[in-house]
């Protein structure tokens, strides 16, 4: 292989890129800031909403409040203020003007005295995120409620409170503080991937299929040089371009979350942990640079390079939906899977869990691997007669 | 020394198969300028861009130097230089800075580059744009700075895709000139154009080409004789078979 045309071409490249102030200074800066600014911005505006759900005093439309004057003077002694009830609760729900109703049952009273379980009823929309953090704290309460009347009871009757609970539920949460962390930043990996992906598109398809539209892929092709080692060469300029764009983008994390508020400081962001993001995305680099050379070689302009972007940018997000909808343990195999292995390696380092030995090895050389493979295909494309040619 | 013998191509298009080359065959002799001259659309970019390896033709052999194309098209490009009807040079770099990105992928070594550089400059006229980016040159620059990047590389045989193309009377002139001094120094100069005169004025041979196919070969002399018409652009006319499409 001529590396003396491959470093020639490359650095003609990059001499050319940063010429072209604004693309340039687009194509390096947008990640940097945007990465950031959407964490600390989203991440905020989460926090507050969690906090100002569960702090501030909630408010409960209760049908037949009349029915249990001591469940409501137990939930408003529990921060909840009871509201008149509307006209139809299913529906004022479902339009979304309350994010909860109780419905307390007529027959409540009677149930009450003759100690049987005395009916109520919750309703809301499962479907809606708002409600979640309302109907938890309602249900939580129902419970308390529910359990203290009963422990009286049994002492009433001179029996065990123990007796009434066959099984006691205790719960312990296994997460770590690193990993509940990691949950505020579920799309970390897919912009990131994103970003390594797609980053340098602008310079790949430009240098391929735009010097072919600007008719200097001709003169160039009649060189010497070998086109494999042109072809290497604009590779080369867009993955240096890329690596350099994604330092800035990690630096740029690092800062941000040393200085950001909250929990979000808590994320371990030291140069060994950042040293191993970079490189879990620099496979990403390599396969989104020979493959976007892949597709500018086989298209006729560079209108038609840019029609697939779209689809481009949904592919590093199938894995987030599918993760989301149908959880997977975590398995050797999906190091292997592009985009899958990205996720997956990205969210261990940002739970602060260990990544074995094994598994650097599996996604390393898939991740190479899919790279040498799309550069020997479009090694391919580059020698077909109809590249040179533009008009 | 350039050889082409019996050249085929065609191409696939939505219309059906065109057979861009027919058989088209000739010797380009060293210390010679030989104009491939015929109307648009004979055939010349397609015949040039299989003579400098671009394409690869169905049938038919070309040698350059002695040299097969289609076993070692390396060596040929060392031994060509090229402008091709692209121009297509590099804005944001300066001329000096395309004229060496091509003596690098022919492997110059810096000294070698900077001293062709001058020395092409000064033969051609361009040390007031040398430095200069090339966004914004004139047709002539553009075609000055695509000559002196094509010839960096200092090779005997020198081909050039209608050279002329959108220059003005000096300029032409001027490039006349340069060809003359690439033949004087024994260096075989093929080019192609659609207008009579400029090979008449510039070429020792002739080599006319309509429809793919050669339809005649010699000097100016020669051809005038052959047709039995004394204005060059009858006789082009009538070589090319061009009556029956003006009509």
């Amino acid at each position: 292989m001529n590396l003396a045309a491959i470093w020639t071409v490359a650095k003609k490249e990059l001499i050319d890129l940063f010429r072209d102030r604004k693309t340039m200074a687009l194509g390096l800066f947008m990640g940097p800031v945007l990465i950031p600014a959407m964490f600390l911005g989203v991440g905020a505006l989460a926090e507050k909403r969690v906090r100002t759900q569960l702090e501030s005093t909630l408010e409960l439309p209760v049908v037949g409040a009349e029915h249990a004057p001591n469940l409501v003077a137990f939930l408003e002694s529990r921060n909840i203020d009871i509201l008149p009830p509307p006209a139809d609760p299913d529906r004022a729900v479902r339009d979304q003007e309350h994010d909860l109703v109780l419905r307390i049952d007529p027959e409540f009273g009677e149930q009450w005295r003759g100690s049987r379980a005395a009916k109520v009823e919750l309703v809301y929309d499962s479907s809606r995120q708002d409600s979640q953090i309302p109907v938890s704290r309602v249900r939580g309460v129902l419970t308390e409620y529910s359990r203290t009347v009963g422990v009286l009871r049994g002492i009433h009757r001179g029996i065990s409170p123990e007796v009434a609970f066959a099984v006691q539920i205790g719960q312990r949460d296994v997460a770590t503080p690193e990993a509940r962390r990691g949950m505020l930043l579920a799309f970390l990996p897919y912009l990131l991937v994103l970003f390594s992906f797609l980053g340098g598109a602008a310079l790949v398809i430009d240098v391929t299929a735009g010097e072919r539209e600007r008719q200097s892929l001709e003169p160039l092709l009649a060189t010497p040089a070998p086109r494999a080692a042109i072809m290497s060469g604009k590779i080369l300029a867009a993955c240096l371009f890329g690596m350099l764009s994604l330092l800035l983008i990690v630096v740029s994390l690092k800062l941000s979350f040393q200085l950001a508020p909250g929990p979000m400081r808590m994320v371990d962001v030291s140069v060994p942990v950042m040293a191993q993001l970079l490189l879990v995305l620099l496979p990403m680099v390599l396969v989104g640079t020979t493959l976007l050379t892949l597709i500018a070689a086989s298209v006729k302009s560079v209108k038609e390079a840019q029609s697939y972007m779209s689809v481009l940018m949904f592919l590093p997000m199938v894995p987030t939906i599918v993760l989301m909808v149908n959880p997977v343990k975590t398995q050797l195999w999906q190091f292997a899977v592009p985009f899958l292995a990205q996720n997956q390696m990205i969210l261990k380092l940002v739970r602060s869990e260990a990544i074995t030995a094994q598994e650097w090895l599996v996604y390393l050389g898939a991740g190479f691997g899919a790279g040498l493979a799309l550069w020997l295909l479009a090694a391919r494309l580059y020698h077909r007669e109809k590249l040179a040619i533009s008009a | 020394m350039i050889l082409l013998e019996n050249l085929h191509k065609s191409f696939r298009g939505k219309a059906g198969t065109v057979h861009a080359v027919k058989g088209v065959g000739f010797e380009a002799r060293d210390g010679e300028i030989t104009g491939l001259l015929g109307p648009n659309g004979a055939g010349k970019t397609t015949t040039l861009r299989m003579l400098y390896t671009l394409m690869a033709p169905e049938q038919g052999r070309i040698e350059v130097d002695g040299i097969d194309v289609a076993k070692d098209p390396t060596a040929v490009r060392r031994r060509l230089g090229v402008l091709p009807d692209a121009r297509g040079i590099y804005k944001r770099l300066t001329a000096r800075e395309n004229i060496a990105y091509f003596g690098r992928l022919h492997g110059l070594d810096e000294a070698t580059i900077r001293a062709r550089t001058e020395a092409m400059a000064k033969t051609l006229a361009m040390d007031d744009f040398l430095d200069r980016r090339t966004e914004g040159f004139s047709q002539g620059q553009r075609t000055k700075t695509a000559i002196a990047r094509a010839l960096v590389h200092d090779p005997r045989n020198v081909i050039l895709d209608e050279p002329t193309n959108g220059l003005d009377v000096m300029t032409t002139r001027g490039l006349r000139g340069f060809l003359r001094e690439l033949r004087d120094e024994g260096r075989c100069v093929v080019f192609s154009s659609h207008i009579m005169q400029e090979v008449a004025a510039l070429c020792d041979r002739i080599v006319v080409i309509a429809h793919g196919e050669v339809r005649a070969i010699g000097t100016p002399d020669e051809l005038r004789a052959m047709t039995g018409l004394p204005d060059l652009e009858d006789v082009f006319v009538r070589l090319a078979g061009l009556e029956g499409d003006a009509a």
